[in-house]
């Protein structure tokens, strides 16, 4: 026996936080009420929410002071971006930390990633906080799934080759991942040729059917579809409802949508979409640091048996509670969601007035740059989110990946433009084709005048007969 | 704001600043002002600690990847990685920067290398039932990690048990060789031994060289030494030691921020085929280099080696004045605070680094984890002590010796630890609340009407407590001098 607690007062530093009582360590508050003088939280909690004021013009310029003067940043789909609010608040959860870990640990981190999951249920539409899972970045969420599908080829609950089918357009670290945990493992893998540019859904809609057809030939069984929602690199929206819909038909397994761009530039909504597994950052379009990413996993009758490949002793207790806990680092940048949600309520229409404006003003400046320079948009215009592929001007002879990175390198280093190119093969007997798209983004902190300076230094490399073959390597 | 040391870290240039004088008195207590004030933070094993002037150089690598993240990402990461991993190979004495990786903690480097064991018992490079080697005491995310990839993937587990509290290194040496031959037994085939090189709880220093040494002569295939704790508090050099795998985290005793780890996996006789779980494009580079890159997240507190190398500098000795100091100091407050209590230390001096294990009063009768658990909640809560405490069950022959009294016996102990910010009131403090909380426990039982007796604890004089007497099912007090 020991001593009971009654004897003692509770320790009454001046610093001492109000999580420290002497109540159990159950009274998880689910908002950040702190008695803590030393540290101020800029939100209240949920009960007390006043009215957010609007964002004003120069308060915004502020917000995104940091970001980097002179350079035409329009590539806010590669790193995203987060306002300095919200860093402000990520340095605010360091420090607690720092100040006092142990105490952080014991009484603060869980309630705080628990309150993260929460917004994020909300956000998307799901069922139930069980199936929110935080983790460090759609690369993370793809080998947690994968990896699972590893043991299962181990465990003999699939047959060797049987089949994965992904997008011939699957993000690079996607790919290698599938290599790592299913080709390595015995899986076969199925890539869907897509066509860029594009017209329409259908042609998307199309060689997906025919790739799952060869997935399921020779008797094999389609063990994981991998579902681009808004690819990478050529970038488009992807009609990931039906493509769902045609897996379930056609009898696959799991589907995993890999999402990595999509919340805060499209519409995301887990019982409209209907897949196993979905992840998105919240690094990219969602204001967040770096870095923070959901992953969710629906709740079925099959157990879908995952595991965070860094095990700690809450190894068992579910992903989301794995996740939450793989060994001693900095979980600041999962934490800032109620801030996140404080900011977004400042513009009109919340994040999806934000996204709104964001795809009307990237098709706009899009189809201002196709129309000097005489190219065109990758896809329509609804199957841009906020960011869209301009077609570059053939005589820049963009003709190898190499050349698009070149150029791409040129265009940072010596015009102070940020945009990520794509190298497009031309089909035979293509007159005069494009093969170099820009991926333009939209965010809150863009002007006309980023893509006028992208305007006028691809017209500059025009006039001045540049073409990549001039570039060294 | 300043830019980040570029230029002279870039080139490894070892010119440090002119004014390398040493750290006085208040500027270390500004670089760690932001610790929590009136708190006797004794637990720096922990989660380790940061000082001012390390945070603010993240931040400032924080700040130029928010600046421009795409020029950060081509341009500045990998080359200050590899800086990184370069002064860590000189730190540890490793023979080549590619066995240097740079990771996030010690639970990530095991969840690697144990991946690599589930893959070869998935492959059939291990036949079913080939063991992995572990001592009983080894962290709890290694053991998960260990029932993770090995267990599941069908591989024995033989768990090494280590005696505690110890008088020698010997102890252990023996104790491991018994552990390993019955591991050994019935031709089971010895895949993996991980070692500790100090152990979490109870906290010793384990003599690695020595048990790296016996599991070659034991033909165990390769050897994990988990050394969380082990840079910035002992001596490391993995060449010396001989491990195939070496992990330790710098963000517990080197002052770097949370976190920040190296793995060190030996190239000889073959590099092994190691890979980080997180899968990126640079898949296939090499573990050093996939774990540069495994995805879009903050790389800073990687980045800060060279600035922490600067501010351990400004330390006599550098680190191994400061571990010195450390292990000097630490044992010395242990000595004291079992003096006080009528305790003893769990192991001899030698045998801690800067962490000791200090038995706890047994009348304040720690009798499972979930009390040690609970009064180190309640020192936090109520006395402002941050402590680990350890429940170490009696052992029956320890019993017997106390003629069935089982309420005499040390079966808490504390681990403390001394870093660069802590001061001889920290240990005082918790002097105080233990005896407090003693001199309480007293008071309660007394008016409870427990009838006192007089007895001494191993011929110490201690301060009194409970000790329920079962032959006559009455609860006796204990009266200290």
């Amino acid at each position: 026996m020991f001593l009971s607690r009654s004897l003692h007062k509770p320790f009454s530093a001046t610093a001492s936080s109000s999580s420290s009582s002497v109540s159990s360590m159950a009274s998880h508050h689910l908002h950040h009420q702190n008695g803590d003088s030393t540290i101020t939280t800029t939100h209240s909690p949920p009960s007390k929410k006043l009215k957010a004021t609007p964002i004003t013009p120069s308060e915004l310029l502020a917000e995104f002071s940091h970001h980097h003067p002179s350079t035409a940043r329009i590539n806010n789909g590669s790193f995203g971006s987060c306002p300095a609010s919200i860093i402000a608040a990520q340095r605010k959860y360091q420090l607690q930390y720092l100040q006092q870990p142990d105490d952080f640990y014991f009484n603060r981190l869980k309630p705080y990633i628990l309150k993260t999951r929460s917004i994020i249920k909300d956000l998307i539409n799901a069922d139930h906080v069980d199936e929110i899972s935080v983790v460090d970045n759609a690369t993370t969420a793809a080998a947690i799934v994968l990896q699972h599908i590893t043991w299962s080829f181990f465990e003999s609950k699939f047959n060797k080759g049987d089949t994965a089918v992904m997008l011939h357009y699957a993000y690079g670290a996607v790919k290698k991942s599938v290599q790592a945990y299913v080709t390595r493992a015995g899986g076969e893998v199925i890539e869907v040729k897509l066509p860029f540019p594009l017209k329409s859904n259908d042609e998307i809609i199309t060689e997906f059917k025919k790739a799952l057809e060869k997935g399921k030939s020779n008797g094999r069984k389609i063990r994981l579809a991998v579902i681009d929602h808004v690819t990478s690199m050529p970038c488009v929206v992807i009609p990931v409802k039906e493509l769902v819909k045609i897996c379930r038909d056609e009898g696959v397994d799991r589907i995993f949508v890999d999402a990595a761009h999509a919340i805060g530039c499209a519409e995301v909504d887990m019982q409209d979409i209907g897949a196993d597994f979905y992840t998105s950052n919240l690094h990219k379009w969602f204001f967040c640091p770096p870095s923070v990413a959901f992953l969710y996993s629906r709740k079925t009758d099959k157990i879908a048996d995952l595991h965070h490949p860094v095990v700690s002793h809450e190894y068992g207790n579910g992903l989301a509670v794995e996740s939450a806990w793989i060994g001693t680092r900095d979980y600041s940048a999962q934490l800032v969601l109620p801030e996140v949600m404080d900011f977004l309520s400042r513009f009109e229409g919340g994040i999806d007035g934000i996204r709104k404006r964001n795809h009307e003003r990237v098709v706009e400046m899009g189809e201002m740059l196709a129309a000097v320079w005489g190219t065109h948009l990758g896809s329509p215009p609804k199957m841009c989110a906020s960011l869209a592929m301009v077609g570059m001007p053939a005589c820049l002879g963009i003709s190898s990946d190499s050349d698009a990175l070149k150029l791409r390198t040129h265009l940072r280093d010596c015009f102070g433009i940020e945009v990520p190119i794509y190298y497009r093969a031309p089909n035979d007997g293509e007159f005069n084709p494009i093969t170099g798209y820009a991926r333009i983004s939209h965010q809150v902190y863009n002007t006309t005048e980023d893509y006028y300076k992208f305007r006028d230094a691809v017209n500059k490399l025009v006039n001045d007969a540049f073409t990549c073959a001039l570039l060294s390597d | 704001m300043g830019e980040p040391y570029e230029d002279s870290h870039l080139n490894g240039d070892s010119k440090k600043p002119e004014l390398s004088f040493f750290i006085t008195e208040s500027q270390l207590r500004e670089e760690f002002a932001h610790h929590q004030p009136l708190v006797a933070r004794i637990n720096n094993g922990s989660f380790g600690s940061c000082p001012a002037s390390i945070i603010a150089a993240q931040r400032r690598w924080q700040l130029k990847f928010l600046q421009q993240p795409d020029d950060f990402f081509v341009n500045h990461l990998q080359s200050h990685i590899l800086h990184s991993r370069t002064l860590v190979k000189h730190l540890i004495n490793a023979d080549d920067v590619d066995e240097v990786s740079i990771v996030d903690n010690a639970t990530t480097a095991a969840a690697i290398v144990l991946q690599h064991v589930g893959w070869a018992f998935a492959k059939g490079r291990f036949q079913k039932g080939d063991a992995v080697v572990m001592l009983h005491c080894a962290f709890q995310a290694v053991k998960k990690s260990i029932e993770a990839y090995v267990t599941r993937a069908g591989g024995s587990v033989v768990v090494v048990q280590l005696p505690f509290p110890l008088s020698s290194t010997e102890e252990i040496v023996v104790a491991f060789r018994k552990g390993l031959a019955r591991g050994k037994a019935n031709g089971r085939k010895v895949r993996l031994a991980i070692i500790d090189h100090i152990t979490s709880m109870p906290c010793v220093v384990i003599p690695v060289r020595e048990l790296v040494r016996i599991c070659r002569e034991e033909g165990v295939d390769q050897v994990f030494v988990d050394a969380a704790h082990a840079i910035g508090s002992v001596h490391v050099d993995v060449k010396d030691i001989g491990a195939d795998f070496y992990v330790s985290n710098l963000h517990k005793w080197f002052f770097c921020p949370p976190s920040v780890a190296f793995l060190h996996c030996r190239k000889l006789p073959v590099m092994p085929d190691l890979h980080h779980p997180v899968v990126s494009h640079e898949y296939g580079n090499g573990l050093a280099i996939e774990s540069a890159w495994i995805g879009t997240r903050d790389y800073s507190s990687q980045l800060v080696v060279p600035e922490v190398l600067d501010f351990i500098d400004r330390f006599e000795g550098g680190i191994e004045g400061i571990r010195k100091r450390n292990h000097d100091a630490v044992v010395q407050m242990a000595e004291m605070l079992a003096k006080a209590w009528g305790t003893n230390l769990g192991s001899p001096p030698d045998m801690c680094p800067s962490m000791a294990m200090v038995g706890l009063p047994a009348s304040l009768g720690i009798s499972s984890d979930a009390d040690a658990s609970k009064l180190r909640t309640h020192l936090r809560d109520h006395f402002g002590v941050e402590v680990p405490l350890h429940y170490q069950a009696p052992k029956e022959n320890e019993i017997e010796a106390e003629n069935g009294d089982r309420d005499s016996l040390i079966t808490g102990y504390a681990r403390i630890s001394h870093q660069v910010y802590n001061t001889v009131d920290d240990y005082h403090k918790f002097r105080d609340a233990i005896n407090q909380l003693v001199q309480d426990m007293i008071k309660v039982l007394q008016r409870m009407g427990c009838r006192p007796i007089n007895k001494t604890h191993k011929g110490h004089n201690h301060e009194g407590g409970v000790k329920i007497d079962s032959s006559k099912g009455e609860k006796l007090l204990v009266l200290g001098d």
